[in-house]
């Protein structure tokens, strides 16, 4: 058996930053068509899930030969994707797949080929074993993450069983812009022969809730389009508002398309119950006092990241909605209020 | 048979306390007050342990769902019927994980680390047999048993913090839980008390002659005084029928008006619930789920032909309205309550 020298992951620089070879680059652009194909060939996918997906599969192909060398690919694979596509979604489960990989990793613990002469030559243990500690800890993470991927394709289904009881026959809701979570719930909703009448705000710059529109006429539901200016006109008339989230911070705030912010203060204002629909993977290690505080790579797009100078000029795609305005959120671990979303985050990062 | 006559005993015994709540609803049948229901639910739970025929976990967990449907639809108003059920479902479940010998006892929820960690063997079917099992759960519903009857005494004992000398409180209708409260923080404090009477049933005239007869100054208002009077109290105390999963209120119809005069006049609200009126629903809406109560002990009988009269028993309160729970297990913020709940109950237990 060939005994590869070179540290895995690329070679170091005295610096410490790792640079990549060749290699790593075709590995690098690889995972990214593989995440591109993902969403071409299922739009209805998270792009969480797409991204988890295509790191289980850099992950199998991945030829590391120790844990370090490992964890290093895949933080350079993650950050790769985010540069992809920039939204909190990818980072929220690039960030998820590090941990399930720490995890795994600790519980089932690779023996570490020990250089130093102090350690006698009996304790060493084989070039040939150490190999096969490490991939029977990779098989153990693909099948684990197989698991992880088969439990978080269900977890939309989840969320709407869970919501939809919340909505009542004769019910007016408001949604903002596009979101495949709430879509569920009002089908699930519709199916339980309940009557309702949706408003969906335009959410420009890039009229995301026409196309809500569209989806939502195609399941016979009442639907119509406003401004997004319209919100505080049309706040008297609904019963209840909806939105999705693409991350959800340690605070038990939402990060969403913009806009969501001004529909929460609306809300709150006239009395109305403001529900966020969300994975539980969409959970992010964050914590945002006010809207400067998001970090600049989430708001705007990846192309915008890259080719534009100054970002005072450009306008951001999300805002920060603070928990103190959200009534409830529907998660697949279940019904929880604002303050709960921390205790959860915890009992994952601690 | 004696296994014959312990099923048929048994089943009367289901049989007659279905029937008692479903008098109680309308003040006739002898099981007063959420304190006494809860005790001959465990109480009835408990026999169904000892005595129905089952071979393992599952199938006790399966008799006691069954029964606790029957029991919640005989009564879908008295919610302690169910908060007991589902305290007694989660007892089977962390004796036999104790059984089994598995540490997990502590992380029964679905959480994002348990997402991550588990290895496909988290469907846990029940179905191994313990000889101990029976005994144990037996133990640790009389444990429960012992702990419902301290609750009172343990939330009257915090009484003293609470209550200062010469303070005015106001309460609303009759909640036992708050005359005991009141009437041990008076053994050492002298203190006013503003009873507002909760129409129609006036239920708060009771509460005030029963505070006087301890020597607590006391005063009755009408409902319709409540806000006038709200400038002059300290504090507001009062009990509730239901605490809802996201730290709302099931009380008295009255109560949300009493609260939105205390949020008016920053005056704190302590709502004094012992935690098996902990529930897990949540409020679908704030205004749909009423019961309502037949008027014919309203007064104005002679224009009930004319009119339709609606009298709701419950009102909801939000969570923002509320200051501070006092349950047998001490003070805890509204936000707070979803963490206990979490500790009480088995989410896969919620939807019985």
């Amino acid at each position: 058996m060939r005994f590869c020298s070179s540290p895995a992951g690329g070679g170091k620089h005295n610096s410490g930053l790792p640079v990549n070879t060749e290699n790593e680059e075709e590995e690098e652009d690889k995972l990214v068509e593989y995440f591109r194909a993902q969403i071409r060939g299922d739009p209805d996918v998270a792009s969480a899930v797409a991204a988890i997906r295509s790191l289980l599969e850099f992950l199998r192909r991945d030829q590391s030969e120790t844990i370090l060398g490992l964890r290093e690919n895949m933080t350079q694979a993650i950050r790769r994707l985010e540069e992809t596509d920039s939204s909190v979604a990818v980072s929220s489960g690039g960030e998820l797949f590090l941990r399930f990989i720490s995890l795994t990793s600790l519980e089932h613990p690779v023996r570490q080929h020990c250089t130093q002469s102090s350690c006698s030559a009996r304790a060493q243990p084989s070039i040939a074993s150490l190999l096969a500690d490490l991939s029977q800890c990779k098989n153990v993470m693909i099948e684990r993450g197989e698991l992880f991927l088969k439990k978080i394709s269900l977890s939309r289904g989840k969320v709407g069983k869970l919501c939809h009881t919340f909505i009542k026959d004769g019910a007016k809701i408001l949604t903002h812009s596009s979101s495949r979570v709430v879509l569920k719930v009002l089908e699930n909703a519709a199916a339980d022969n309940k009557r309702f009448t949706v408003y969906v705000t335009e959410s420009q710059p890039d009229s995301a809730g026409k196309r809500m529109a569209q989806k939502l006429r195609k399941l016979n539901i009442p639907v119509m389009v406003v401004l997004d200016a319209a919100v505080g006109y049309i706040m008297e008339k609904v019963d209840l508002v909806i939105v999705g989230a693409e991350g959800v911070v340690e605070s038990g705030g939402v990060i969403n398309k913009i806009g969501t912010y001004q529909m929460a203060v609306c809300s709150k204002a006239h009395n109305k119950p403001f529900y966020v629909v969300a994975e539980s993977f969409k959970f992010v290690r964050l914590y945002p006092l006010n809207q400067q505080d998001v970090p600049d790579r989430f708001k705007y797009t990846a192309d915008i990241l890259k080719t534009v100078k100054d970002l005072n000029q450009e306008h951001p795609m999300i805002d920060y909605t603070p928990p103190s305005l959200i009534t409830l959120l529907f998660t697949d671990l279940g019904v929880l209020t604002p303050s709960a979303v921390s205790d959860e985050l915890i009992k994952l990062y601690l | 048979m004696p296994g014959a006559d312990k099923e048929t005993d048994l089943s009367e015994r289901i049989e007659s306390f279905l029937s008692e709540l479903k008098r109680c609803g309308s003040g006739a049948g002898s099981l007063r007050g959420s304190a006494e229901t809860a005790r001959e639910t465990t109480a009835l739970l408990r026999r169904i342990t000892a005595q129905a025929r089952w071979g393992n976990a599952g199938e006790l967990m399966e008799i006691i769902r069954k029964e606790g449907r029957r029991m919640t639809a005989a009564q879908p108003s008295e919610t302690t019927v169910g908060n007991m059920i589902r305290r007694v479902l989660k007892i089977i479940r962390e004796e036999y994980a104790r059984s089994r010998g598995s540490s997990e006892e502590t992380d029964q929820q679905e959480s994002l680390h348990k997402l991550l960690t588990s290895g496909g063997s988290s469907e846990d079917n029940f179905r191994q047999h313990f000889t101990h099992l029976k005994a144990n759960v037996i133990e640790a519903i009389n444990e429960l048993l012992t702990e419902l009857e301290g609750t009172t005494d343990n939330i009257s004992m915090q009484a003293l913090e609470h209550i200062h000398s010469n303070e005015v409180i106001m309460t609303i209708g009759r909640s036992r839980t708050v005359e005991a409260f009141l009437k041990d923080a008076a053994r050492k404090r002298k203190f006013h008390v503003i009873v507002a009477e909760c129409a129609p049933f006036c239920q708060g005239h009771e509460m005030a002659t029963s505070l006087c007869k301890e020597d607590i100054e006391t005063t009755v208002i009408p409902d319709a005084a409540i806000f006038a009077v709200m400038s002059r109290v300290n504090k507001v105390i009062i009990g509730t029928q239901t605490v809802l999963a996201n730290g709302g209120l099931r009380a008295v119809n009255g109560t949300h008006t009493l609260a939105l005069a205390a949020k008016h006049h920053s005056t704190p609200l302590i709502v004094c619930a012992p935690m098996f009126k902990l529930s897990p629903q949540v409020p679908d809406t704030p205004y749909n789920h009423t019961k309502l109560k037949s008027v014919d002990t309203i007064l104005y009988i002679h224009i009930l032909s004319k009119v339709n009269a609606h009298c709701p028993v419950f009102d909801y309160v939000p969570p923002e309205l509320i200051t501070l729970f006092i349950s047998n297990i001490g003070g805890n913020a509204p936000s707070y309550i979803y963490r206990l709940m979490s500790e009480l109950y088995h989410p896969e237990d919620h939807e019985l």
